[in-house]
Order: C-alpha cells, then sequence, then structure tokens
C-alpha cells in the first residue's frame, strides 16, 4: 500500500538523518583508541603539569597548591638554572649544525652509490635508529676512557705515550648525541636527495662547473628545505635528551631535562620540574611549527 | 526502512531530476531515467559528460544533492552503498587480489547471510555463467585482463541486484576481446533478462547492448531513446555529430530557397516553414548516392571528386560542390575515379538541419 | 664503487683533474669515517660482552660466556627482561590498534577540525620524554583504581610508550593508505560490506606489510625507550633500558654489554622474523 506523499517524505527524511547520523559517528568511534591516549596521556597530564608549575614546593612535601611564577622565573634569575637552559640550547645548536654536515656528506654519497650499495649504507643507518640509546652511551663509554678502547689502540699504534681519557669531556658528549640524531637527518635528506634529477649534475657538469661549484650552485638551494626540517628535527631530539650528555659529557654539563629529573627524582619538587617542562614544551612545539610550516611550503610547492 | 514504499510495477530504477556538482561543475544537471525490469540502458557520452557520476550516484559512491534515486518504487537516496541493492562492474574489475576467484564472488553472498551450505552451487553456477568454470580456486593475479571481468561480472551477478552497473568495464581491453565479451553481456541479458545501466563512450558498444541509450552532454541528457533511434532520428546536433559519422554543410535560406555561404544556389527540397537565416545541414555519408543512383533521389547536387580513401569495407569519396565540401561512403569497388564530375543525391529523410 | 659514481657526475675531461681526484679521496675517507663511526660502539659492545674480566678494560686477555651466564641467573636482570618485552608487546597492541585506525579515518572520512587533530595526534611524538614522562607521573602519581596501583604498573608504562609509538604508527599508516587501490574499497561497499567488514577483510590485508612494519617500530621503540621508563615504573616493573641507565651511573661491568646485545638481539631478531613474514607473503602472491 503506498503512503501519501507528504507522509512519506517524512518518513524518508526521519530514515536520512539516522543514516546521516551514523555516517557521522562512524569516523569518531574509530579514532576513539587514538584520541583517548592523546586526551588522557598528553592533553590532561600537560594541563595538570601547567597547574603543577605555579605550585608552592615547601621544604619536605612535594607540592602544595598555590599561585606563584617562582619557578619560572628561577630559569632567569637562578645561575645554575639559566646556565643549564644556555647549555641545552648552545648543545642542541652546536651538535645540530653536525649533525646535519654529517648527514648531509652521508646521504649524497649514499645517493650517488650504485644501487647494490645502496642498501647496506641504508641497513648501517639503520642500526642506530634501532639499538637503544643505553647501549650507545655504553658503548662510547668504553671507547673514551683512560682503559678505553681508543685510549688503548692509540698506545699500541704508538700514537700516544701514555694513556688518554677523553670520557666527560664534551667532545664525548657530541659524538654521542650526533650520533643517536644522524639517522633521522639521513634519511630525511637522503628522500629529498632521492627526488632530484641526477641528470642535472651531469648537466651542471657538462657546462664546465667543478663539482664544489656544482654542489653549491645546484645542490643546495635544492635541499635547502631538507637541511632546515632535518636540523629542526636534531635540534628537537637533541633539546631534549639528557642522558647521553650527562653520561658522557662533564659534570658540569647540565641540561633542562637533566634538571627536570634531578628535581622530580633527586630533589622531589614536583612544581619546578613540571615548570621546567612546560619551557621545554613550548620550546620543542615552536620548532615543530616551524618544521610543518617549511613542509607545509615544500607540498604546496610542488602541488 | 523505506521498504513500506516499494510497488511491485514499480521500474527497477528512477532516477528523478538527480544533481551532482563538483567545484563550480555541474557535473550530472538534472538527470532523469526510469529503467524498467529487464531493461538495459546505455549511458553514452564523451568523457566528461557526467556518465560515470551518474552511475557513481546511483551505486551510493557520491552524495546527491538534489533529486531522488528510488529502485523498486522505494528511494534510495540516503542509504550508504553497502544498503543499495545495485552491484557495479568496475572499469578495473576491482577484484580482490587477496581473495581467490571462489572468494571473491562469494564475498557478496556472505555479505548478505547466504548460508554457508548454498554458496559452492551457486559459485559453480555463476563461474559456469561467465564460462570460468573450473577457475575457483586462482587467484586476481593468475588472469587475464578479460577473464578478470568475467569474474568481477560473475560477482556481480550471483548477489541478484535489483540493477547492475557497468562502468565502462570493457574500455580496458584490447578490440577482439572487447567484441567477445560485450556479446557476452548481451547474450546473458538475453537470458536472464537482469535490468543495468551501462556506461560507456563506444558507440558501437551502446549500440550492440542496449535496449535504450542516453545520449549525455555537460551532465545532461540530450536525448534517451531505442539506438535506431537515436541513430536515425537524433534529437539536436550534438546527438547526430555525436552518433556515427556525418557530414556539416553550412547553408543559408532566404525566402524559402536554399543556397551556400558563398550564394550559389542549391537545389534542396526543404520543409516550408524552415526559418530564413545560416543553418548547418547534416548529412550521414553512407546514405549519400553517387552518380546513376542519385537520379532517384529527391535532393541533388553536381560535385567533383577531390580525392578517395580506401576504408577496407567501403570508398570514402571527398567532394567538392562549389563551397560546400562533403564525403560519401559507398560499399564495394572503386566505382568512380578522381576529378570526375558527379551527381550526389539523398533522400529529404535522411537530413537534418540545425542553427 | 666510488668510481662508478664519479663517472656518473663528472666528464671525463673534469675526472683527470687534480681537484676530482682529491674529491674523490675525499668521499672514500667519509665513508671509512661514518662506517666505523657507527660500527664503533657496535663492536665494542659485541666483543665487551664476551669478556672473562670483571672490570672494562682494553686489551681483552680472556674471552668467556661468562656474562652471559651472569645475566641470565640474576633474577633481578632477567625480570628486566621480562618486563621489557611485555611492556614492547602491550605498547606495540595498543599503539597498532589506535594508529592504523585512525590513519583509516584520515584517509577514508571527512570531518570538521581535521588538521587540528592531525597536529593534536602527531604532537607527542616530537615531544622530549622527559616531559611526557614528567606528565604522566605527576598525573597519574599515586593513582589507585580499585586497590590497582596505576602508578609503577606496566600498563601505564605502555600507554605512556605510545605517545609515541602511536603517533609514529599513524603517520607510517596514513603514507601507506594513501597508496591503496580504492576501487577494491569501494567494490566491498557496493557487494554489502559495511565500513568496519570491509576494514578488517578487504583493506587491512592489502596493507599488511605497511601494519606489521609500523608494529614492528612500536616494538622497538618501546624495548629501547629509558626516560618514560624511569619516571613511571618502580622496582619491580623496570625494564632493562632502565636497570641499565641506574647500574651504568652506579658501575659499568661486561653484564651492561650482555644486557646491550641482548636487547639488540631482541630487535634483530623480530626484524629477521618479519622479513621472513614478508619473502613468504611475497612467494603467496606472486604465485
Amino acid at each position: 500500500m503506498m503512503q501519501q506523499p507528504a507522509e512519506a517524505d517524512a518518513l524518508f527524511d526521519a530514515a536520512r538523518r539516522r543514516v546521516k547520523r551514523r555516517e557521522r559517528l562512524t569516523p569518531w568511534l574509530m579514532m576513539a583508541p587514538a584520541l583517548a591516549i592523546i586526551i588522557v596521556f598528553f592533553g590532561l597530564p600537560t594541563l595538570y603539569m601547567a597547574r603543577m608549575s605555579f605550585n608552592l614546593h615547601p621544604d619536605q612535601r612535594l607540592y602544595v597548591p598555590g599561585f606563584t611564577l617562582e619557578h619560572y622565573l628561577s630559569l632567569l634569575t637562578d645561575p645554575l638554572f639559566t646556565g643549564a637552559l644556555w647549555t641545552t640550547i648552545k648543545l642542541a645548536f652546536v651538535s645540530s649544525i653536525f649533525t646535519v654536515l654529517i648527514g648531509y656528506a652521508f646521504a649524497l654519497l649514499v645517493w650517488l652509490q650504485p644501487a647494490k650499495w645502496r642498501f647496506a649504507f641504508i641497513a648501517l643507518a639503520l642500526c642506530p635508529l634501532l639499538i637503544s640509546e643505553i647501549s650507545i652511551i655504553f658503548g662510547w663509554w668504553m671507547f673514551f676512557p683512560k682503559n678505553g678502547l681508543l685510549s688503548y689502540a692509540l698506545l699500541s699504534t704508538g700514537v700516544i705515550e701514555d694513556k688518554i681519557s677523553l670520557m666527560y669531556t664534551e667532545f664525548a658528549a657530541f659524538v654521542g648525541l650526533i650520533y643517536v640524531t644522524l639517522p633521522f637527518c639521513f634519511f630525511i635528506l637522503l628522500s629529498i636527495f632521492d627526488g632530484i634529477d641526477k641528470r642535472m649534475l651531469e648537466a651542471s657538469a657538462d657546462l664546465g662547473a667543478a663539482p664544489f661549484r656544482t654542489a653549491w650552485e645546484v645542490l643546495l638551494p635544492l635541499t635547502r628545505t631538507g637541511i632546515l626540517v632535518a636540523f629542526a628535527q636534531s635540534f628537537i631530539w637533541s633539546m631534549g635528551t639528557y642522558a647521553t650528555p650527562s653520561a658522557l659529557g662533564p659534570d658540569t654539563l647540565w641540561t633542562v631535562g637533566y634538571m627536570i629529573q634531578e628535581q622530580m627524582l633527586g630533589k622531589h619538587n614536583w612544581p619546578k620540574a613540571a615548570a621546567f617542562s612546560m619551557v621545554l614544551a613550548v620550546g620543542v612545539a615552536i620548532v615543530m611549527m616551524f618544521i610543518r610550516s617549511l613542509m607545509w611550503k615544500r607540498t604546496s610547492f610542488h602541488a | 526502512m523505506a521498504e513500506a514504499h516499494t510497488a511491485p510495477d514499480a521500474p527497477a530504477l528512477e532516477l528523478d531530476r538527480i544533481r551532482r556538482s563538483f567545484g563550480n561543475v555541474l557535473a550530472v544537471d538534472d538527470v532523469s531515467i526510469d529503467v524498467a525490469k529487464g531493461e538495459f540502458v546505455t549511458l553514452l557520452g564523451p568523457s566528461g559528460s557526467g556518465k560515470t557520476s551518474t552511475l557513481r550516484l546511483i551505486g551510493g559512491f557520491e552524495e546527491l544533492e538534489s533529486g531522488a534515486i528510488k529502485i523498486n518504487g522505494a528511494r534510495i537516496d540516503h542509504l550508504p552503498a553497502y544498503q543499495r541493492d545495485t552491484a557495479t562492474i568496475f572499469q578495473s574489475g576491482a577484484l580482490f587480489p587477496h581473495k581467490t576467484v571462489a572468494e571473491n564472488i562469494a564475498y557478496g553472498l556472505r555479505m548478505r547471510g547466504i548460508p554457508k551450505a548454498e554458496m559452492p552451487a551457486r559459485i559453480k553456477r555463476s563461474l559456469e555463467m561467465v564460462r570460468l568454470g573450473g577457475y575457483e580456486e586462482r587467484y586476481p593475479s593468475q588472469l587475464s585482463g578479460g577473464q578478470k571481468q568475467r569474474v568481477a561480472l560473475a560477482r556481480s551477478m550471483v548477489v541478484q541486484p535489483t540493477i547492475l552497473l557497468f562502468d565502462e568495464p570493457l574500455s580496458a581491453l584490447d578490440l577482439s576481446l572487447r567484441l567477445q565479451l560485450r556479446s557476452e553481456i548481451r547474450r546473458l541479458h538475453d537470458e536472464i533478462g537482469f535490468s543495468a545501466i551501462y556506461v560507456t563512450h563506444d558507440q558501437g558498444e551502446a549500440m550492440a547492448m542496449s535496449s535504450r541509450v542516453a545520449v549525455m552532454n555537460k551532465g545532461r541528457i540530450e536525448q534517451i531513446d531505442r539506438p535506431d533511434r537515436i541513430f536515425h532520428a537524433p534529437a539536436n546536433e550534438f546527438v547526430h555529430t555525436f552518433i556515427g559519422e556525418s557530414c556539416c554543410l553550412p547553408i543559408r535560406l532566404a525566402d524559402g530557397k536554399a543556397a551556400d555561404l558563398a550564394g550559389a544556389p542549391l537545389a534542396l527540397r526543404l520543409r516550408e516553414d524552415q526559418a530564413d537565416g545560416d543553418w548547418r545541414l547534416y548529412l550521414r555519408p553512407a546514405r549519400l548516392k553517387l552518380g546513376a543512383q542519385a537520379v532517384q533521389t529527391e535532393n541533388r547536387l553536381a560535385a567533383r571528386i577531390h580525392f578517395i580513401e580506401f576504408l577496407g569495407d567501403f570508398h570514402r569519396y571527398h567532394l567538392k560542390a562549389g563551397a560546400l565540401e562533403f564525403f560519401a561512403d559507398q560499399p564495394g569497388d572503386l566505382g568512380h575515379s578522381i576529378g570526375t564530375e558527379i551527381d550526389v543525391g539523398w533522400q529529404s529523410a535522411d537530413m537534418r538541419l540545425y542553427r | 664503487m666510488l668510481e662508478d659514481a664519479q663517472r656518473e657526475t663528472i666528464p671525463p675531461v673534469a675526472r683527470r683533474r687534480p681537484d676530482a681526484l682529491l674529491l674523490r679521496a675525499l668521499a672514500l675517507a667519509f665513508m671509512v669515517f661514518i662506517v666505523l663511526y657507527i660500527a664503533i660502539p657496535i663492536m665494542i659492545t659485541l666483543t665487551m660482552s664476551f669478556n672473562d674480566a670483571s672490570m672494562i678494560r682494553f686489551p681483552i686477555l680472556h674471552w668467556s660466556l661468562k656474562w652471559y651466564r651472569d645475566f641470565l641467573g640474576s633474577p633481578q636482570w632477567v625480570d628486566a627482561l621480562g618486563n621489557s618485552l611485555i611492556i614492547a608487546i602491550g605498547t606495540m597492541t595498543i599503539s597498532t590498534v589506535a594508529g592504523v585506525l585512525a590513519a583509516w579515518v584520515f584517509e577514508r572520512y571527512k570531518f570538521p577540525g581535521r588538521s587540528a587533530l592531525y597536529l593534536a595526534i602527531m604532537m607527542p611524538l616530537f615531544m622530549p620524554g622527559v616531559v611526557l614522562g614528567l606528565g604522566v607521573a605527576i598525573a597519574f602519581g599515586g593513582l589507585n583504581i580499585g586497590g590497582f596501583a596505576v602508578y609503577g604498573s606496566r600498563g601505564l608504562v605502555m600507554l605512556a610508550h605510545s605517545l609515541w609509538a602511536m603517533p609514529l604508527v599513524f603517520m607510517l599508516m596514513e603514507a601507506t593508505f594513501r597508496i591503496i587501490d580504492h576501487r577494491i574499497v569501494e567494490a566491498s561497499y557496493d557487494l554489502g560490506g559495511r565500513p568496519l567488514r570491509t576494514f578488517f577483510e578487504i583493506v587491512l590485508p592489502s596493507v599488511s606489510t605497511g601494519i606489521i612494519s609500523s608494529a614492528l617500530f612500536a616494538f622497538v621503540i618501546s624495548l629501547n625507550e629509558f626516560v618514560m621508563a624511569l619516571f613511571l615504573t618502580d622496582r619491580d616493573t623496570q625494564t632493562l633500558p632502565v636497570l641499565m641507565w641506574l647500574s651504568l651511573r652506579s658501575a659499568g661491568t661486561p653484564r651492561l654489554a650482555v644486557a646491550a646485545v641482548i636487547l639488540a638481539s631482541a630487535v634483530f631478531a623480530s626484524l629477521v622474523l618479519i622479513l621472513l613474514w614478508y619473502i613468504r607473503q611475497l612467494r603467496k602472491t606472486s604465485r
């Protein structure tokens, strides 16, 4: 039996609304686990940490609720913390520059290799990614000291006469730090190089340009964005890490990350740890936005 | 849900002024078609004419902006693709690569809750229908292009949808395979009597298979009719030029007399109510008579053979008559030579005027 | 190997020029340097794990498996390894499920707030472990649900590790989904496959390689992580990297080298398993 048109339309609209509602709900249901993790274990803790960073920290207590800016101000006034902030930035900056230099040369040479060598080098570059930072630290920890491999190797080849130790130096810290950040940088740059037509180099060489000049005038402009992204990436990483510099570097090499751990686990000063953490998080977020805007420009340029 | 509206005598599919745009482009513009049960309707048009978009709207892969789609009299345009009683045969076949032929065919049956016990028999029957009996355990990567399309056909037919949707299923195949599969689809339609909408840009396919052809252009249906009517009585200039081959002669009418654009008079027998002005006269080259055969015709022109092409089944004579240039296709052996002055004639019914 | 590369880029005239030769020598030297740089800590650790002495000292005079026996005989270290594996498997499961589903939504659906959500999901991947660890520790410190101490539990570490692992899976899977053939998805809908059914029966099997690879990354990240775990574990749930970190701070022994080797073996063993699976998969489809 056919219904009246108006009634049929009303029924149809109701059915349509039900279907629409279900269709709108499906993506949210499927995203629910991911969003739950982000909200409960990242969003809420960050808000909680932000609140914590203004709490008071009397002696013998973790914290008492209150409102003070002293933890943030101490980063600017207390020479110990100002030094840590400065050390962190300096360390991240210098190690990122070297990471990009080494990573660039590595990626460039792998890109120029015939395909049969490529896999071997990529596997090599994957190793530091797959090995725990703690194992890497320990590896260098056995390399640098007086009784370490370096000293033994130099001594037995007669380069030096007495045992030496490079352990607990800034050099050792940089060696460890660059080791950890290098693979990220390498893979970012290699993917950029892979997007370049190798014939462009031949064209430049055909025109009589010397290799260095080719690199400078052809490759560098093409890889500029990649360099910046790789730099920012390794900057973020080295800004947040503390294990490598504190284990391999000198006692004076205190980074913000180390301070956070020290305040939290050593001094049980939760508000101060939270304040430092917030500063670090905001710093990282700013660099991340910078990367995103670079990537965005890159993709919009290609589209 | 909407099943309450189902009417037993309703068409299999009704499109009621459906519309869809992408950005500024109106891809489907007020398209209305009824497909009766057992009817095979082809959407024919150049690329970008909206035929595939129309099919995707029916299948539920695009959302309607306005209008209504009914299957068996019940509206279904609010339903997602998986709740519509349609089945599409895609251009690429779109077989599931990780499933065997039998698993591919079983998929739709399983989704419809067909008992497991019934499946092997139904799969076997549908494979035999497309002449692929014994191919159950193969993977799609082990099939040729034509076999893939047969499996796709079996996979869609086995669920017995109210309407089958063909999305240029033969366009990726080579010519001989295309002809073979085309007649097989036709045979299956005659045997089973399914209702179908078939999208193609190939007129041969459209003509050979369809109950009716809808010629589409710029999102609209220009004409929908039987294939022979489309060919012999095109509704407008677009259909005339798109279907089959045609010659176009620009002419001018003044006081009911025809002349070419240079002013030379033409002896044409036109309907008397044609308005004065510039017109385009269309002729089918195969309907033109040459020389002695032209004596009996209603319209005649004196022309000169400009050059001749041999096209296998026929010769194409390129003709010049004053300022007019056109060509006539004649079957059989070469009957005339280049440079010959010759009469060209045609019946008034074979002539169309547009402006 | 370098000759080939040079020949590709430098025409015959230039190849004979002295600066081209210098360049070739530099390139070779650099490659030697980079291979040594990456290999040194790995080789030292591997060598040291077979040392017989109880001090880290070169040269190594006697070789033995003594420290492997020592590691396996110590309940504290074996438990830590167990914790690490349990947490890594948990993290892998959680973040693969959540990340794959979310990536599919971003590939297939339109919804409001898309780019903001993308940023929100990716953000933790860029955050230092110390920030994430501290946040979770402060927020969940001392939390008890029905007598179960959330803080210090393995579950909390899994979820904290998922803050890194899940965005990574999400990122990799988003790229993987972008290259799947959408016709087969439509074909499944067309035949009556509901979205979830389609997802599990049609979509997932065709991206299985991508899923397995991202699951491996999630596993590795969690297995190796120790900064978050340091904040979030207690003596009973300590992971192997945490125990290594703590004992490195007190005194380094060859036992640490053994621990490093075992940790890396777990990673490479799973890598080999996946390669085998992948080869089998290749054989199956190209049969």
